[in-house]
């Protein structure tokens, strides 16, 4: 019989107590585990998001918001243009890989609703709009080739709204313009679902908007210095720029501080467990002191009967450990629904990253955790002497 | 910059809906009001083909209808939103809409259904054509009121046609530009009428 066995066995004569210790030791794992999970996740689908917007700077004219947004507030009053001049300074920096024009316009439709609604069309450039899109995928169809076409690639919400399918007609309300609907995107889960994509000088000509932009989405080479590039674009007059590196650090500032609050009450829940096994431990060995007495007179070395209560240390942690990441591995969609609903912003794809590093990181942690709580109750049943702990077991 | 990344923000975070499309009003609490004057409260119950009958329903819906759902958007699953209409504890009617294809874009046609079957009221909450104001005219729409499905019933979809024995070959298109989305909205009202029939009425006979 080997020490491991031994205390297995000793961990079995209180089981309630044993499964109680394991529970609260899962729990702890669960939470940890959760928790490293989400906090992988969270920035992989931010910088995933981010990535798929294509560029990582956006320039808009200055005292414009975001244009999609001032159309949904100001029911496309409120756009502000940049001239298109601006394409040739910005291409003129070297850190510069490629820009797309975007041209966002709105119309008022009565026939929206019961006191009508904005009608949103985004101009796109047919040459560089795509390539930088490259993860848009086709339900029907394809992208425009000529920037004048009449023509239109539609988000799948808007063409499942509007019910259009390829070959359908699209009417722009109010200015008589008709476009061709060429392509239906699939489901991208991004703000491109809902967007209708028209070719920019179309929408130049439709709008009376010649030579005007509301966007320029600027691709940077890799390993480019983007705060110098950031700090030229801000020079540059009438534009505002949008970085796509400030509005992860945003968000990120916004996610850090309410992780800080979760990890504070995860290291909580690991101390309580914690102290949970040193509980537990210890009054097993309160409870065994004549009997570790008796296995001392027949030979048994401190460092044996350090060993020994050790290892029940370690099967308890391991066991709750094991249970905990589990139980993360049942409960991560249930955990990213609960995540999704309490915060402001969430990016898309799996919120809660668990891989195997982050589980055996989770393990190792309770497991060193536990047996570090373990060290006391191990050295008060070193120190027991036989003759004492005999007696007393006696008396 | 502070105000220009939450808005950033807002749009590149918009929320994704999974799943069909339904046909839902835009303003549930308003829009009932003023379909149902006498009405006092509803209820909102989530229906679909599919999970009141499957294939054989939707089977029996389209030789009903007298034509096939097609298209992409047209579909088994599609969520369709009934309201029941109370007036105190009695109820007192439905309104129900469906989604059709329009010339250049998508028609939201809501009918305001007694609980005798017939239509008390014409909605058309969303439409895209060169004769929507005259579509979503009240004159245009009050020729539907005291029609019920037994009226529809002869109206064929395809072709555009009704007997001339049928109240549907008495309505008229408000203007030669109206003239296809006129036939949609009248495939659309025969549509709205056989659904409102299999998820309420006929099974309330059986």
């Amino acid at each position: 019989m080997n020490i491991y066995s031994v205390a297995y066995k000793n961990l079995l004569r209180k089981k309630t107590r044993t499964a109680l210790t394991a529970a609260g030791i899962a729990l702890s794992a669960w939470v940890l585990a959760t928790l490293l999970g989400f906090n992988r996740g969270y920035e992989n689908g931010l910088n995933r998001d981010i990535d798929n917007m294509g560029f990582q700077v956006l320039l808009t004219a200055k005292g414009c918001p975001y244009e999609a947004a001032t159309l949904m507030l100001k029911g496309g009053t409120g756009l502000r243009y940049m001239l298109e001049d601006v394409v040739k300074t910005v291409t003129s920096n070297p850190e510069v890989e490629g820009v797309t024009r975007m041209l966002m316009q709105g119309v008022f439709d009565p026939n929206k609703g019961e006191n009508g609604a904005i009608a949103a069309y985004l101009g796109v450039d047919a040459q560089t709009y795509p390539k930088m899109k490259g993860y848009l995928e086709f339900k029907q169809g394809g992208w425009f080739t000529d920037n004048t076409a009449y023509e239109a690639v539609m988000g799948y919400e808007a063409a499942e709204l509007e019910q259009r399918e390829i070959g359908d007609k699209l009417l722009i309300p109010g200015l008589n313009a008709e476009l061709k609907v060429v392509g239906v995107l699939k489901r991208s889960g991004t703000q491109d679902d809902g967007t209708i994509f028209l070719p920019i000088s179309a929408v130049q000509k439709i709008f009376s908007k010649q030579g005007k932009l509301t966007g320029l989405g600027i691709k940077v080479k890799k390993g480019a210095d983007m705060d110098a590039f950031e700090n030229r674009l801000y020079d540059l007059p009438d534009v505002q720029v949008v970085s796509m590196a400030q509005v992860k650090s945003t968000i990120m500032s916004l996610v850090t501080s309410a992780k800080v609050i979760v990890f504070a009450i995860a290291f909580i829940a690991v101390i309580i467990a914690m102290a949970g096994v040193v509980n537990t431990i210890l009054m097993s060995v309160m409870e065994r002191y004549g009997e570790i007495g008796i296995l001392k007179s027949m030979g048994a070395m401190p460092l044996d009967i350090f060993r020994m209560i050790w290892a029940e240390t370690a099967i308890l942690c391991s066991i709750g450990g094991m249970a905990g990441i589990a139980l993360s591995l049942a409960t991560a969609r249930a955990a990213e629904a609960a995540v999704r609903h309490f915060l402001p912003f969430t990016p898309n794809g799996n919120m809660i990253a668990l891989d195997f590093n982050i589980a055996a990181g989770a393990f190792g942690l309770i497991v060193v955790g536990g047996l570090l709580s373990g060290i006391y109750p191990a050295w008060r049943a070193a120190r027991v002497r036989p003759l004492e702990a005999i007696r007393s077991e006696g008396e | 910059m502070k105000t220009l990344i939450p808005l950033f923000l807002c749009a590149l975070f918009s929320g994704p809906a999974f799943g069909a499309v339904g046909c839902d009003l835009n303003d549930p609490d308003r829009d009932v009001a003023r379909l149902f004057p006498s009405s006092t409260g509803y209820k909102t119950q989530y229906l679909s083909v599919k999970t009141a009958g499957g294939e054989k329903l939707l089977s029996r819906i389209e030789n009903r209808l007298g034509d096939k759902f097609k298209g992409l958007y047209e579909t088994i699953d599609v969520p369709y939103t009934l309201y029941e209409i109370y007036k105190g504890k009695e109820k007192i009617g439905y309104i129900h809409g469906v989604n059709q294809k329009g010339d250049y874009g998508g028609i939201q046609v809501f009918l305001s259904i007694g609980t005798d079957a017939k239509i008390k009221a014409f909605y058309i909450q969303k439409l895209t054509s060169r004769a929507a104001r005259e579509l979503r005219s009240k004159d245009f729409g009050a020729q539907f009121t005291g029609l019920s499905l037994k009226d529809f019933a002869d109206y064929d979809p395809v072709t555009g046609k009704a007997p001339d024995t049928s109240p549907v070959s008495k309505l008229k298109s408000p203007s030669a530009a109206a003239e296809n989305d006129f036939h949609n909205v009248l495939r659309s009202v025969k549509k709205n009428l056989i659904l409102t029939d299999e998820f309420l009425f006929s099974k309330a006979v059986k």
